[in-house]
């Protein structure tokens, strides 16, 4: 399984980046195929940060011009496509998040309640993307040894951009178990994604 | 910029705070900075962060994008041009501002119909002028022909008249070519003179038609001639007298504002 699993990452991969080499040619049928393989992914992502479809898709938008207009500025050997979408995108919406910081302060309990739900759904996102279909179901159960609190905190810091000390009085928490949580749960993601990738 | 080791491992704790977004802008540029320097351990650990941190999107629940999108962005991108190829710096990569480009995608066949679209402009705005000069030199001759026309009904009322006179003008200087004749109804002082021979005036010369009456010249109106053929030139109101006090009518050439008094020699002269 594990190898089948790397297969299909390195064959992943090996069409991003023959995607991004036509798209350079300036193909935008690849442009298309690139959305139609992470939409799945990075919408529910950027929906995530951003808390509203409008800014969400406002995002995706940016992301994939981006990606159209520069995307010589990706480097392999500085990771995967896939990888390098996720931070445009988180990036970009964390843009748009700023903007609206005062409306998202406002939400940030009630994302905080949705994403401690998040690791039980019944319909990934990553399952709309037929390439990605293993991997992320062996992403989803390597992710299995993280803790709920541990998840929560790199998500509420990830997807919304919580400080440790913001998480601390949000959750009542003391600063230093945050810190251990949070570093524990970036361990536990490194290891799963060095897993994925061996 | 070059780092010491030790400072480079310093900076490998900021890795974390920075994929994390925690960095304050200070200190985020200059960590910035360190990566473009070229810290392996850094580079590497920051890609390790993104290849892990990417696994987190695939644990959220699935949303259907909004219907329309792709095409959007497809629209979109088919009026941009991607950039050329470049080699850019890891964390340009991944934390550089996403600022989409404004330089609009422009490939052949939309300068091919953009040219297109010049010339036709070009031929349409061609035509429009010659359209214009046609017209404004068609009014002209319309101009030209009324006044003909009106010159004839002169020459014809004049002709007409119960008591018009024919004063016959020769050239004064032998073989001059020069040739007139003045047709006028004394009684209501209307004429027309016909004029043959005579050369276009030089610039800023006309010709000027004189009565003389007691050995005096007064006068009557100037005009202007065609290269070498006859004219006909309408004249009202003749400043006469008694019609029997003018004795002879000429004509001189002139300055183009005319004159009180003859200046040129006389071209052309009839006695009645």
């Amino acid at each position: 399984m594990q190898r089948n699993v790397l297969a299909q990452r390195q064959q992943i991969d090996r069409e991003d980046a023959d995607l991004l080499k036509r798209i350079q040619r300036s193909d935008q049928r690849a442009l298309g195929s690139l959305y139609d393989r992470y939409v799945g992914v990075l919408y529910p992502f950027t929906l995530r940060v951003t808390g509203s479809n409008e800014a969400a898709e406002g995002v995706l938008h940016d992301v994939l011009l981006h990606v159209w207009e520069k995307s010589s500025s990706y480097a392999p050997q500085n990771g995967s496509v896939y990888a390098w979408l996720v931070a445009l995108s988180r990036m970009k919406a964390v843009e748009k998040m700023r903007a609206a910081n005062q409306k998202r302060k406002q939400e940030s309990e009630g994302g905080a309640q949705r994403s401690a739900s998040a690791a039980d759904t019944k319909q990934p996102a990553a399952e709309t993307i037929v390439a990605l279909k293993g991997y992320a179901e062996e992403v989803r159960n390597s992710l299995k040894s993280l803790s709920k609190l541990e998840l929560r905190l790199l998500e509420l810091s990830y997807y919304e951009g919580q400080s440790q000390s913001d998480l601390a009085r949000m959750l009542r928490i003391p600063l230093g178990t945050i810190k251990a949580k949070m570093r524990r749960g970036i361990q536990k993601l490194r290891l799963s994604s060095a897993e994925e990738a061996k | 910029m070059t780092t010491k080791p030790e400072e480079r491992h310093e900076q490998l704790e900021l890795c974390i705070p920075y994929v994390f977004g925690r960095l304050n802008p200070g200190n985020r540029k200059q960590f910035e900075a360190h990566l473009t320097s070229g810290c392996e351990k850094c580079i590497h650990e920051l890609s390790g962060l993104y290849e892990a941190t990417a696994l987190l999107p695939l644990l959220l629940r699935q949303e259907t994008p909004p219907s329309g999108l792709r095409q959007r962005i497809l629209s979109r991108a088919s009026s941009k041009k991607p950039e050329p190829q470049r080699v850019e710096r890891p964390s340009a990569q991944r934390e550089s501002p996403v600022t989409p480009a404004t330089r609009p995608e422009f490939p052949w066949y939309r300068y091919a119909a953009t040219a297109v679209g010049i010339l036709m402009i070009l031929a349409l705005a061609y035509f429009v002028y010659e359209l214009a000069g046609t017209t404004t030199r068609q009014q002209k001759q319309i101009a030209d022909l009324e006044a003909r026309l009106l010159q004839n009904d002169d020459v014809l009322a004049a002709f007409g008249a119960h008591q018009f006179e024919d004063v016959p003008l020769t050239g004064v200087e032998p073989g001059s070519g020069f040739s007139g004749r003045f047709f006028w109804d004394p009684s209501n002082r209307n004429g027309v003179l016909q004029i043959g021979g005579l050369p276009v005036a030089a610039e800023g010369k006309c010709y000027q038609l004189w009565m003389m009456k007691q050995n005096k010249y007064f006068a009557v109106m100037q005009f202007d001639v065609d290269s070498g053929q006859a004219v006909f030139v309408r004249m009202l109101s003749v400043p006469v007298g008694e019609k029997g006090e003018i004795e002879a009518f000429a004509v001189t050439l002139e300055p183009k504002e005319g004159s009180t008094q003859p200046s040129g020699a006389i071209l052309l002269r009839g006695a009645r």
